[in-house]
């Protein structure tokens, strides 16, 4: 497998790997660049070139995990890329899946049990889903920036420190995987156990999608287990020393 | 149901050149995962692992790592153990001479005798007691009520409850309700549809 690198050509890197549109798009770059090099699109865009390279591998190639190049970058541009992760489940994947499974169900024309226990399961799944997306957004995120505020002496660390008595990003270490369970346990009840009188090709519709988000996931958890908490836990440590 | 039994290859090799190089050749011959090593003792690291093993490795390593990765790998399967040498027309060892297609060859001679050995483990029905457990779980009962109701322990319990997430591939207990209704195991109107799930 290849490795992308600055002086690749963008164009060509999204002709091998398409999956990577939706990452340059979150990384802040939009179709048209020409034949331009990551490196020049970076620099007119004012984007981080080395965060843009790094990411834009961990997501092409699962066994590319290069942690120590990865913990240079500020926390700031890691959630950044976080949120705009988020921001494209909530407002186009998750629509979309919404779409594709309304789409799959109703071409079957009798209501049947398995079509509201499938919209129910579904209902399920988005509810998870949410949940991930609101701690991390409300409670978790916000605990990173304001102890890399304190860290830049930018807040004081006395209020932080009432904030937060025990300040450990370990008492936050989220579940991904009541998330994970219901996507997997979702995809083998389509594919194994639902009666074969299904639209085939809307049913493959709804699970492409649904492959799609779940790597897309994948990646997202991989980032903030490897790069976010390890990242953390470093400020915690200087924090302490200053105690 | 014809399910086969896990079976996963275990790569062991210093280096990256050949520990990628033989995922992408082999990838496509199994179903199971690929599991790469820099040091045969790493295995360690998986403790999860269950099923059939096809353990690659060079001479040296196979020789050191043998009985370790005997000790560690769970016995629900077996272990098949080939060398991967620098030259040799063997046909115990794949060669790093060989062509792609002939290692493929190799590796799924090895990887079919499992099947074989196996074919009554690939059974993914659930037993009686498994429906049983099943039946209680989707009317909401916890590990312990399931236990006393069957007289039973919660640790059985915990075991039956992990087989069947094994042989449905579904672990939550939404799901498993869902899956339960649609192999007719339950009835929908057995169920309070709005809890349910």
């Amino acid at each position: 497998m290849e490795l992308f690198n600055e002086n690749s050509k963008l164009a060509s890197v999204i002709l091998k790997d398409y999956s990577l549109l939706p990452v340059i798009n979150r990384l802040g770059i939009q179709l048209g660049f020409g034949d331009k090099t990551i490196r020049n699109i970076c620099g007119e865009n004012g984007i981080d070139l080395n965060f843009f390279v790094e990411t834009i591998n961990v997501f092409h190639y699962e066994a590319y995990f290069p942690e120590k190049r990865l913990l240079d970058f500020p926390v700031k541009i890691v959630i950044d890329y976080l949120v705009k992760t988020h921001q494209y489940y909530v407002n186009y994947l998750m629509p979309e899946n919404d779409r594709l499974i309304e789409l799959f169900l109703s071409a079957n024309p009798e209501e049947s049990t398995e079509n509201e226990l499938v919209r129910k399961f579904y209902a399920k799944f988005k509810e998870e889903f949410v949940i991930h997306i609101n701690f991390e957004e409300s409670v978790m995120f916000p605990y990173i920036l304001e102890l890399n505020r304190v860290i830049e002496n930018l807040d004081s660390s006395m209020q932080f420190r009432q904030k937060y008595p025990d300040y450990s990003i370990s008492g936050f270490e989220k579940e991904h995987s009541h998330l994970d369970d219901k996507m997997d346990d979702l995809k083998n009840i389509i594919i194994k156990y639902l009666p074969p009188n299904y639209d085939q090709n809307r049913g493959n519709a709804f699970l492409s999608n649904l492959f799609l988000f779940e790597k897309d996931l994948k990646n997202h958890s991989r980032i903030e287990d490897h790069i976010l908490i390890p990242k953390v836990k470093q400020l915690e440590m200087v924090l302490q020393s200053h105690e | 149901m014809n399910n086969s039994p896990n079976k996963s290859i275990v790569l062991i090799s210093q280096s990256d050149v050949i520990l990628t190089g033989l995922t992408e050749i082999l990838k496509g011959s199994i179903a199971g995962e690929i599991i790469q090593l820099h040091r045969g003792d790493e295995i360690i690291d998986f403790p999860e692992l269950t099923g059939n093993f096809l353990v690659i490795a060079n001479p040296e390593e196979l020789e050191k790592s043998t009985s370790l990765i005997r000790q560690i790998l769970p016995v629900t399967g077996s272990v098949q153990f080939l060398a991967l040498v620098f030259d040799s027309n063997a046909a115990t060892s794949i060669s790093l001479n060989d062509s792609s297609a002939l290692i493929c060859y190799k590796v799924n001679e090895i990887l079919n005798s499992f099947a074989s050995n196996q074919a009554k483990d690939a059974d993914t029905e659930l037993t009686r007691r498994e429906i049983e457990v099943l039946q209680l779980l989707t009317k909401g009962y916890s590990n312990k009520e399931i236990a006393d109701h069957l007289f039973v322990s919660t640790h059985t319990v915990i075991s039956h409850r992990k087989n069947i997430s094994e042989k449905t591939g579904i672990k939550s207990a939404s799901g498993l309700t869902m899956y339960a209704i649609l192999k007719k195991i339950i009835d929908v109107s057995d169920i309070n549809p709005e809890e349910l799930i």
